[in-house]
């Protein structure tokens, strides 16, 4: 009975100071995440400001309905391949900066890519739709007066041309983000046991061989439980890069418009707070469910790793 | 397991260092609420007066003196204390209407072009019965005609402000290069004479984009179509219009008023005449005009020709500019009820706030301490009137000022003229709101509450088109009917008949 005891002690005193540094993150987490969660009435709500959010009248599903109409499937249709796109290829570009950074060995120089790698994700998303108007403007941009001009191709009206826009999305979501979750894949190849590498450098492993058999299996669990995560907010889109960086320029809708976006352009002159917390909730039900089904799948393929 | 808990701790403390930062950016705004609570008499009524400023937010101190000075006049002649509420116009809608759903206390606010969603969503408290009581003075001042745009269902939801309504559509150009190229434009009556002169300036500065925006996604040109009903839509997103003496509703981009100007703007386009990025340049007007490559844009003003380009003259770093009317003005209930004041149907005063509302109608004391603030502190006045700010200082570095706001607040033709405009043009100004062409429809207001998702639906499909095609980015021969099938798509057909059975409705009951 003691030992038991005792065990359970050692176990919080373990876990103790690490629940003290997560204490602020689960403080904001209740009060940004949880209370504000009563909100979920407002989407079943013809919202009323005499009668506040619980005296209002119910209007059942009415509120959802714009978001299931015909032409409402090209904005879904958008978001998830928009997320799908930026959750394989962003894990890929993270991981292969990450392993080029730690083979870089040398403090000084890891320093200084880490750094410039992560500059990008501490500016704004209109600081960056700017630079982005910078290369693409028709008028006096870079890519139209310097580059096209070099090559002597067409100028091209970038805000109104919609094929390329995929593309640049991508390249700037990559551009701001890669560098930051490299971060996490570095400190998991930190926390690989270099003897594990010197053992395999003994067996005649080369470098490559090592990445491919010690270094990405490792990395594994880290990247099944962001994956996971980011599985969750695959209704969700990065307001800023789909909003500022096109500029918002209406010819472009068809390839950047997503849920979050519609919903702005659509509310912004009805201003219908019940409309708003219908898209909320529809996007983190949506949410909710694929991660749930994804932690199963993993579940039932791999145990270990699963996140519940 | 052991790589796994790394990461998972890294993560957590990232989660930590995004929670403080998120913690600490949110808790700023709380701050002028404490400070704010002066004046615990209670044999006054508080009225919280809540308006939009374009200038700087002064600080609590300078607010606190101002207040005094109102309140000394409030208390004698209303019984009541005010605190003034300037909010910043860009945040200013989403501020009132998250403060209203909190519970703090405002009673007096403006409805910023949404007169009619703040009454469908409870927001304006119903002063029918009150007006005769405790604005008396007000509704004479403005009349029975200029209320009914405030009038929704029989009953009275709002005080429009008392401004010059009617907007005539302008060119303002850059004089210098008018006179220079030897162009005469006394002779552009429409905005379709307007292409000659491009033509003609492009001629002489081929580097230059003669025409420039006067807001993101456009040209100005839809302005300059007459006689447009838009029945409660924005300028900027019409659904259903009226247009002329017809009563009835039509689809505004089935028009061959709009095919018409869509092409103008095109051709524009083509010759290079019109800035490239029209449709998505974020820069203002005044800026695109202080530069050397710009020389006119297109716009609707409520004040006389020479007056307008004056005063933006001054704001774009003194460049000598012209103004000619291109249209006529004509009022609809939108251009009028834009600006709607309203008392909050939270109100726990609602009378006080009437009463102090008909004040900033009525009284020129009141309304210039608002406006301009504490004379010699923040204004000197000169002999004959007219106001200025006080020796070195500008409207920036005066205590306090929100004389940019003086077309939104009570009565405009109280307040004192600034230095640089006219006392004639008040008269020019008030006669326009009389002589303006009324629409037919004039005090109806369409509630578009049961087409809601038509609506959210239709926003979107103009946003992704309007733009385009007014700045001519777009070939409106390809375009027009895409778009025109995708708004059918998106329910417009639903939004037309719906406007068309209240306006009806309306017609039965006049």
């Amino acid at each position: 009975m003691k030992k038991v005891v005792s065990k359970k002690n050692r176990g919080l005193t373990k876990s103790g100071p690490l629940l003290l540094i997560a204490l602020p993150g689960i403080v904001y987490l209740i009060i940004n995440n949880y209370i504000p969660m009563f909100g979920v009435f407002l989407a079943f709500k013809d919202y009323s400001y005499v009668k506040g959010i619980f005296g209002s009248d119910w209007n059942g599903f009415d509120n959802f309905k714009y978001l299931f109409r015909q032409d409402a499937l090209l904005i879904v249709r958008n978001t998830i391949l928009y997320n799908l796109a930026f959750i394989v290829i962003g894990t890929v570009c993270a991981i292969l900066v990450a392993i080029l950074m730690c083979e870089l060995g040398e403090r000084f120089r890891v320093k200084i890519f880490q750094s410039s790698l992560l500059l990008p994700n501490l500016l704004s998303w209109v600081v960056i739709g700017f630079i982005g108007y910078a290369f693409l403007n028709a008028d006096t941009g870079f890519i139209n007066k310097t580059i096209i001009r070099l090559f002597g191709g067409n100028e091209v009206a970038w805000y109104t041309t919609p094929k390329p826009w995929p593309f640049i999305l991508l390249l700037v979501y990559l551009w701001k983000n890669v560098g930051y979750s490299s971060i996490i894949y570095m400190a998991s190849i930190a926390g690989i046991d270099k003897s594990i590498f010197e053992a395999a450098k003994i067996d005649g492993a080369k470098k490559i061989e090592q990445i491919r058999y010690i270094t990405i299996p490792m990395l594994k669990p880290t990247v099944v439980i962001l994956t996971l995560m980011a599985v969750g907010r695959i209704f969700y889109s990065d307001f800023g890069l789909f909003y500022q960086v096109p500029m918002n320029s209406g010819a472009l809708y068809d390839v950047t418009q997503t849920i979050d976006t519609y919903v702005y352009h659509g509310l912004m002159e009805l201003k219908d707070i019940g409309m708003a917390a219908a898209a909320a909730l529809y996007q983190s039900v949506v949410g909710f469910v694929l991660v749930v089904t994804a932690n199963a799948v993993v579940r039932k393929i791999d145990r270990e790793n699963a996140l519940f | 397991m052991k790589i796994w808990k790394k990461g998972l701790i890294i993560a957590l403390s990232l989660i930590m260092v995004i929670g403080l930062a998120g913690c600490g950016k949110s808790t700023t705004g709380e701050k002028d609420k404490d400070g704010s609570k002066s004046g615990e008499n209670k044999s006054y009524d508080k009225v919280v007066y809540a308006y939009a400023t374009f200038n700087n937010i002064p600080t609590s101190e300078v607010l606190d003196t101002v207040e005094e000075e109102i309140n000394k006049i409030t208390r004698e002649k209303i019984n009541v204390e005010v605190e003034l509420l300037p909010i910043a116009i860009f945040d200013y809608s989403s501020s009132v209407s998250l403060a209203l759903q909190g519970g703090e206390q405002i009673d007096l606010f403006q409805s910023l072009g949404d007169f009619n969603n703040s009454v469908s969503s409870d927001m304006a408290y119903d002063i029918t019965d009150m007006i005769d009581v405790y604005a008396k003075e007000t509704k004479e001042i403005l009349g029975e005609d200029i209320l009914a745009a405030c009038v929704k269902d029989g009953r009275l939801y709002g005080i429009p402000t008392y401004k010059p309504y009617a907007l005539t559509p302008m060119v303002v150009y850059k004089q210098e290069i008018a006179d220079e190229l030897g162009i005469d434009m006394s002779q552009v009556k429409s905005v379709f004479d307007l292409t000659d002169v491009l033509r003609k300036v492009k001629e002489a500065y081929p580097d230059m984009t003669p025409l420039v925006p006067v807001q993101t996604g456009t040209s100005g040109v839809n302005m300059t179509i007459p006689e447009v009903d838009y029945l409660t839509d924005d300028y900027f997103s019409p659904k259903g219009v009226l247009m002329g003496d017809s009563m009835t509703v039509v689809d505004y981009y089935g028009t061959e008023e709009f095919a018409e100007i869509c092409r103008l703007v095109r051709t524009w386009y083509n010759e290079g005449l019109i800035l490239k990025d029209a449709a998505t340049t974020t820069s203002t007007s005044t800026e695109l005009m202080s530069s050397d490559n710009s020389f006119c844009y297109i716009a609707s003003y409520s004040y006389p020709p020479e007056d307008t380009a004056a005063s933006i003259s001054a704001q774009v770093g003194n460049i000598p500019l012209g103004a000619v009317q291109i249209g006529e003005a004509y009022l609809d209930t939108t251009s009028i009820n834009a600006l709607t004041w309203m008392v909050s149907s939270t109100s726990k005063v609602p009378e006080a706030a009437l009463k102090f509302l008909n004040l900033t109608f009525t009284d020129p004391d009141v309304i210039n301490l608002i406006i301009y603030g504490i004379e010699g502190r923040d204004y000197v006045m000169d002999e004959e009137g007219y106001v200025s700010y006080p020796e070195g200082q500008d409207a920036s570095s005066v205590p306090y000022t929100a004389q940019l706001s003086c077309g939104t607040l009570g009565n405009f033709f109280l307040m004192h003229p600034m230095k640089g405009t006219k006392k004639e043009s008040l008269i020019w100004e008030e006669e326009q709101n009389k002589l303006a062409k009324k629409s037919p429809a004039m005090g109806f207001t369409f509630d578009s509450s049961e087409v809601k998702t038509e609506y959210t639906a239709v926003s979107n499909v103009i946003q992704q088109y309007l733009p385009g095609l007014l700045c001519g980015s777009v070939d409106p021969e390809v375009v027009i009917p895409e778009f025109r099938s995708k708004l059918s798509d998106a329910g417009l057909d639903a939004i037309i008949a719906a406007k068309q059975k209240q306006l009806d409705e309306w017609l039965k009951n006049k």
